[in-house]
């Protein structure tokens, strides 16, 4: 019994560690005041701004492929509505890098590389990260290329942040729905264990087995 | 109607009594604990990632260029359910892996792997490694930054070969490394080989191999807790309805625990890093492997030579395979044998010890520590012999077979 105890203690102790939380792994934290953090979380209110402060401040420099939406000079022109037409909003990445190469060139030469598509930003870093990267780019990333546009702007920035995570991550209706089936699925496993349970003590006792 | 159909089918293929001579009169021991569970979900997690993976077949796409947008856009975000589907292979990749490592744990604290059963084991081992392979070359399809930047470290590590004395300067690493790569650099030919191995050949091999574990399994008969071998006629319970409604609610059980994690809890089983498409010109802050590597990634890296780390990781591997001649003792299971159980205790804590180790930054007390729990792995295996030795002289003082 005392082991029993001990190697499932041990084993869901290791599984906590390695998957859910790793105390021991290093991990970065990046400040964000609440007010702001409730703005860029809060989806439903803040994504439609965020997404014209986005178009006004970052698209010259950034694209957010998977909403369809280009970087300002591919946006003007009228080759983007025709190849949209072949092949969907979202263009597949050879296509939109091989047509457009010289708009990303331009922007390579001016900045040392091509600034990213932020698509899945959000997922990757977290929007803390996001806040405080937009609003001071030199503080965060010491030496990097992205000039200081949003300066003084925490509320906005916080909506773009909103935006971004509207992108990245499914819908508060999807998610909600998703939280149902989750409820739902483990529920119907819960029981179907149980059940399963207690039939099998009632036969084994028929058949003289316990 | 139905019960006619059934009937007429019965009457050619003899179904009935299939089941009858192999569910219901095969008997197992009745005092099978826990543990015993875990075969059957490897089997069912095994299922599980066949059907997923087929499903993401539809819609991934093959191509350095397509892969990432077909996994993250296509996949996550177009095709309805199928968020769902990745979120089952992902998770159930990593569900796999632990079930085979718990698996594999429970077979040597009961001495699975002694006569008659020694094949099984081996054949167990081989799926094992096969494993590893299938998982590491499915982790490269998303093409995102781990993805890429993971198996760039992967494919180094062969290239340690290299620093040894003599065989150094025949370059076999480097040779083994390119092979791993099908080229200089991991490109479209990789990810084109990658997804034929992961999708076609290792699975298949897998199949083969497991169903063969799985006839092993039956031919030699269940191992016991106790120990001992049971008269299978006398003392055993049908596996049918005994073992199949018991472990059939452990699996219930299971899949409650996997299907929270699907739905709630993704953010290990698809890391964020991972959502960064893969760029061969911006190296990631942290590059570890996957969890079920990191103990073998440890021992490579806590050793100051490479080559001899090299040499480290490959022969805890081969120690598992060969555990069946390192414990010759006659005694089985840990429940009889005090020396054996201290010894699991000091594999189990060194393994884990090693695998959180791997996430760590690689200082120079966690080198040392390293060390250490190596130093406990190996002690394991090393205790073997020696505990086999003291233990056929207990056995003889007590009178040896009659016992
Ligand atoms: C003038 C061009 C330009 C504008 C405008 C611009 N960026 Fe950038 N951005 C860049 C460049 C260049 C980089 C690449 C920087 C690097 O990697 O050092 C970058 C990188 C980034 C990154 C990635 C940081 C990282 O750690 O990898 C984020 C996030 C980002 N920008 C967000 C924004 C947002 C949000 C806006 C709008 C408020 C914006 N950018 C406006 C040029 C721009
Ligand atoms: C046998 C055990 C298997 C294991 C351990 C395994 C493991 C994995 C892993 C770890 C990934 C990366 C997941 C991610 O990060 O998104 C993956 C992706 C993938 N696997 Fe498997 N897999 C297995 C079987 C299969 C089979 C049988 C198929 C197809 C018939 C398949 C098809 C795919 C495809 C298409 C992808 C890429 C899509 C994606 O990245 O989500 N897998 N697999």
């Amino acid at each position: 019994m005392i082991k029993s105890i001990f190697f499932t203690l041990i084993t869901l102790v290791f599984f906590y560690i390695i998957w859910i939380n790793n105390i021991f792994a290093p991990h970065e934290r990046y400040e964000m005041p609440a007010q702001y953090a409730k703005i860029a979380e809060d989806v439903k209110s803040y994504a439609k701004e965020g997404k014209q402060l986005f178009e006004q401040n970052c698209q010259a420099c950034h694209s957010v492929r998977y909403d369809g939406v280009y970087i300002s000079s591919v946006q003007a022109n009228p080759k983007l509505q025709t190849l949209q037409e072949k092949y969907g909003k979202v263009l597949p990445r050879d296509v939109y890098e091989s047509v457009f190469y010289e708009d990303l060139m331009g922007l390579k030469e001016s900045f040392g590389k091509v600034p990213p598509d932020l698509s899945t930003i959000y997922l990757v870093k977290g929007k803390e990260y996001l806040y405080a990267f937009t609003l001071e780019p030199q503080k965060v990333l010491p030496g990097t290329s992205m000039p200081p546009v949003m300066t003084g702007r925490p509320e906005e920035t916080a909506k773009i942040v909103a935006y971004l995570k509207s992108v990245a991550e499914p819908s508060p209706e999807e998610k909600s729905k998703r939280v149902l089936m989750g409820v739902g699925t483990i529920a119907y496993l819960i029981v179907m264990g149980v059940l399963l349970w207690i039939y099998k003590g009632r036969l084994l006792k028929r058949m003289g087995l316990h | 109607m139905l019960s006619r159909i059934g009937r007429w089918i019965d009457e050619r293929a003899h179904l009935s009594e299939l089941w009858q001579s192999q569910m219901v009169d095969y008997k197992v021991p009745k005092n099978l604990t826990f543990p015993y569970a875990f075969g059957v979900m490897a089997i069912v997690a095994f299922a599980i990632q066949i059907i997923s993976g087929i499903f993401l077949t539809m819609y991934y796409q093959p191509n350095i260029h397509t892969a990432f947008d077909s996994a993250n856009y296509t996949i996550m975000k177009e095709v309805p359910f199928m968020w769902l589907v990745r979120h089952v292979h992902a998770a159930g990749a990593n569900f796999f892996l632990a079930i085979v490592y718990l698996h594999i744990f429970t077979g040597i604290y009961y001495n699975a792997y002694k006569k008659p059963r020694e094949l099984t084991w081996i054949v167990g081992w081989v799926i094992y490694f096969v494993l590893l392979v299938t998982a590491l070359t499915g982790y490269l399809l998303p093409w995102g930054q781990l993805s890429y930047w993971g198996m760039v470290v992967t494919a180094e590590i062969p290239t340690s070969i290299d620093s040894a004395p003599i065989i150094g300067s025949l370059k076999i690493g480097e040779t083994i490394s390119i092979l791993m790569k099908g080229g200089y650099e991991i490109g479209q030919v990789t990810i084109g080989r990658f997804f034929g191995l992961h999708i076609w050949l290792l699975p298949l091999i897998l199949l083969a191999l497991v169903s063969f574990h799985l006839y092993l399994v039956r031919a030699a008969g269940i191992s016991n807790p106790e120990g001992r071998e049971i008269d299978k006629k006398k003392e055993g319970v049908p596996f049918h309805p005994y073992i199949t409604l018991k472990e059939g609610a452990y699996l219930m059980g299971y899949l409650a625990v996997f299907f929270f994690f699907v739905f709630f809890y993704m953010h290990h089983f698809l890391p964020a890093d991972n959502y960064d498409p893969a760029d061969p010109f911006k190296t990631p802050a942290h590059i570890a492997p996957e969890w079920y590597l990191l103990a073998y990634y440890t021992i490579f890296r806590s050793i100051p030579d490479k080559f001899l780390g090299f040499v480290a990781f490959n022969l805890t591997l081969v120690f598992l395979l060969i555990l069946p001649l390192l414990d010759f003792s006659p005694i089985k299971s840990a429940r009889n044998r005090p020396l054996f159980f201290i010894m699991f205790i000091v594999l189990v804590i060194s393994s884990m010890a090693l695998t959180i180790l791997g996430t760590m930054p690689p200082t120079p007390t966690n080198a040392m520590l390293g060390l250490i729990f190596t130093a406990g792995l190996f002690s394991f295996f090393i205790a073997l012999p020696i505990i086999s030795i003291i233990e056929w002289g207990w056995y003889k003082a007590k009178g040896g077979e009659k016992q």
